[in-house]
């Protein structure tokens, strides 16, 4: 079976939008900072004070009985299963969406989107390159941070290449979710502070449902489970978005 | 002759209720320039949004050339329309060049042409809101021309331009619009009577008048424009009973059934009365005069 292949006009608006994506490069260098700190920087540190020894009682403060915290003895255990995946999802979230957010808002607050309605492209196009263009530049941005998180996490503790596959897993589909939902409300938002402000909500809610996949979920699974959930979100957000737009919702 | 745009008892009602066209038909044939005219509300952008795609009609249909805008054959069509629309806002972060290659890709062809044609050589590096206006209107006049399109629906492409610009934007316009189809919407009387030999006017978004200018012109009330030395106020008081006047500076237009019957016996009364005429031409009605009368 073949792999879909975008069409034509998506493929052209997907160029469009990656070239002013890089047109920046203050903003391509800024972007990296929040990522940095929260797939490298954090877990550096936590690795680190483990090695160290400085935090060793932690495991020892860990509720008995709790399906997701059962067989987590050490404190490397502690990181790699319960604050990583906070981390993973985090970034997942926090790097694209404001991107995403402003694509969006941008093109419609300086009317530029009458440009491309001049032009034989259809709405779902272009919400189509949109989102193909944030997912590439988000997991540009972050595989190669996640990379060095990889090594780190392979160097200094216990954990194999499964453990780092499943976290992949986790980054990109925290990645997917966040560019739908941050489209959807980019879209259903009249400007870009409402749909910062809705997007900055629609974290609190996730990083609750994270923290109970990893507080009820053992093991590597919290990873597939929390990934299954993160790409349901994003794939939804996708689907209401080019149901519910129209050039009529966009323009006005 | 085959139909290039048609409009079918179409309504538009958006979602705040309000009414923007209301079951207005009205058809262009292959070839003909329409422009469309109306005053500020009275449906032009939203009849050119709907052919563009981006609006949908409440009820009725619409045709772009030939092909019903919800129908499977419309993006084809959409390939062989060429738009300007109105007042666009300008990409910071795109070039001329970045831009005028998006909009070549799009119809599967090269920009090369039309950068020539317009004079946009050297702005290519530059990015689209740092060009004057003038130039921005070129760049996009000639995104639409890039594929040579059959079809070019032009929305007010002068409005916002100063008089320099906009008469270089207009003489590019009479060049492109030859041996096209076009429809042309615009509160610029005189760019639509210089580039126009069709009229559709909306008004409260119906459909008022439509027809060829000659024809509407001669339907329009005819006039007699006459000058005396010795002032208006004199030939005024001369011409009491003839029929409906105005005074226009120094001159007085006199409304006739018939200038070129009637001049004879207007003069002959006039220099009866021992005035000094030293002008008595027929005047034909202008738009400016065709569109007051259908708008009110």
């Amino acid at each position: 079976m073949k792999p879909p292949r975008l069409s034509r006009a998506v493929r052209v608006l997907l160029r469009k939008e990656l070239r002013q994506f890089l047109r920046s490069r203050t903003a391509v260098l800024t972007g990296l900072m929040l990522p940095a700190l929260i797939m490298v920087i954090a877990p550096l540190v936590q690795l680190a004070a483990s090695a160290a020894g400085t935090a060793q009682r932690a495991t020892s403060t860990l509720p008995a009985g709790v399906p997701g915290m059962s067989g987590l003895t050490q404190l490397d255990d502690l990181f790699l299963y319960v604050t990583f995946p906070l981390f993973f999802v985090l970034a997942g979230l926090m790097t694209p969406s404001l991107a995403a957010t402003h694509t969006v808002i941008s093109e419609r607050e300086r009317r530029s989107i009458e440009l491309l309605v001049a032009l034989p492209v259809s709405v779902t196009d272009i919400l189509t390159a949109k989102t193909a263009a944030n997912l590439l530049v988000a997991a540009v941005t972050l595989l190669p941070l996640f990379a060095i998180n990889a090594v780190a996490v392979l160097t200094l503790t216990q954990a194999g290449v499964l453990y780092v596959l499943a976290a992949l897993v986790l980054v990109l589909a925290s990645l997917t979710a966040s560019i739908g939902i941050s489209l959807l409300l980019a879209l259903v938002a009249r400007d870009f502070r409402t749909a910062n402000n809705l997007n900055g909500a629609f974290v609190l809610p996730t990083m609750i449902m994270t923290g109970l996949c990893v507080t009820l979920v053992p093991g590597l699974w919290r990873f597939l489970v929390l990934a299954l959930l993160m790409l349901a979100l994003g794939g939804l957000a996708y689907v209401i978005a080019v149901r519910w737009l129209t050039f009529e919702r966009y323009l006005t | 002759m085959a139909t290039a745009l048609a409009f079918q008892h179409v309504t538009k009602r958006f979602r705040n209720g309000r009414v923007a066209l209301s079951d207005v038909s009205w058809s262009i044939a292959e070839g003909r320039r329409t422009c469309l005219l109306g005053p500020n509300g009275a449906g032009k952008s939203t009849s050119i949004r709907i052919l563009e795609g981006a609006l949908r009609p409440t009820a009725g249909s619409a045709e772009l050339l030939g092909e019903p805008i919800e129908g499977p054959g419309y993006a084809a069509a959409r390939m062989r329309t060429g738009i300007v629309p109105q007042g666009p806002g300008m990409y910071a972060d795109l070039t001329a060049r970045e831009y005028l290659r998006f909009a070549a890709e799009l119809y599967d062809t090269r920009p090369d042409r039309v950068i020539a044609a317009f004079g946009l050589r050297d702005h290519l590096r530059t990015r689209l809101a740092e060009l004057s206006g003038g130039f921005q209107r070129r760049v996009v006049l000639a995104a639409a021309l890039v594929a040579e399109p059959e079809l070019l629906l032009l929305d007010e492409p002068t409005v916002g331009l100063d008089p320099k610009a906009g008469r270089e934007v207009h003489d590019y316009l009479q060049q492109v619009m030859r041996g096209r189809t076009v429809l042309l919407c615009t509160h610029n009387l005189a760019e639509a009577e210089a580039l126009c030999e069709d009229v559709i006017i909306l008004r409260d978004g119906q459909v008022v008048v439509q027809g060829r200018l000659a024809d509407l012109r001669r339907g329009a009330r005819s006039r007699l424009r006459l000058a005396v030395h010795q002032g208006p106020e004199a030939l005024t008081a001369r011409l009491d009973g003839i029929g409906p006047m105005r005074v226009d500076g120094r001159s007085v237009l006199l409304e006739v059934a018939d200038p070129e019957r009637e001049a004879p016996a207007v003069l002959r009364r006039l220099l009866e009365a021992g005035l000094d005429v030293y002008e008595c031409t027929p005047v034909q009605a202008s738009l400016e005069e065709v569109f007051l009368e259908a708008v009110g």
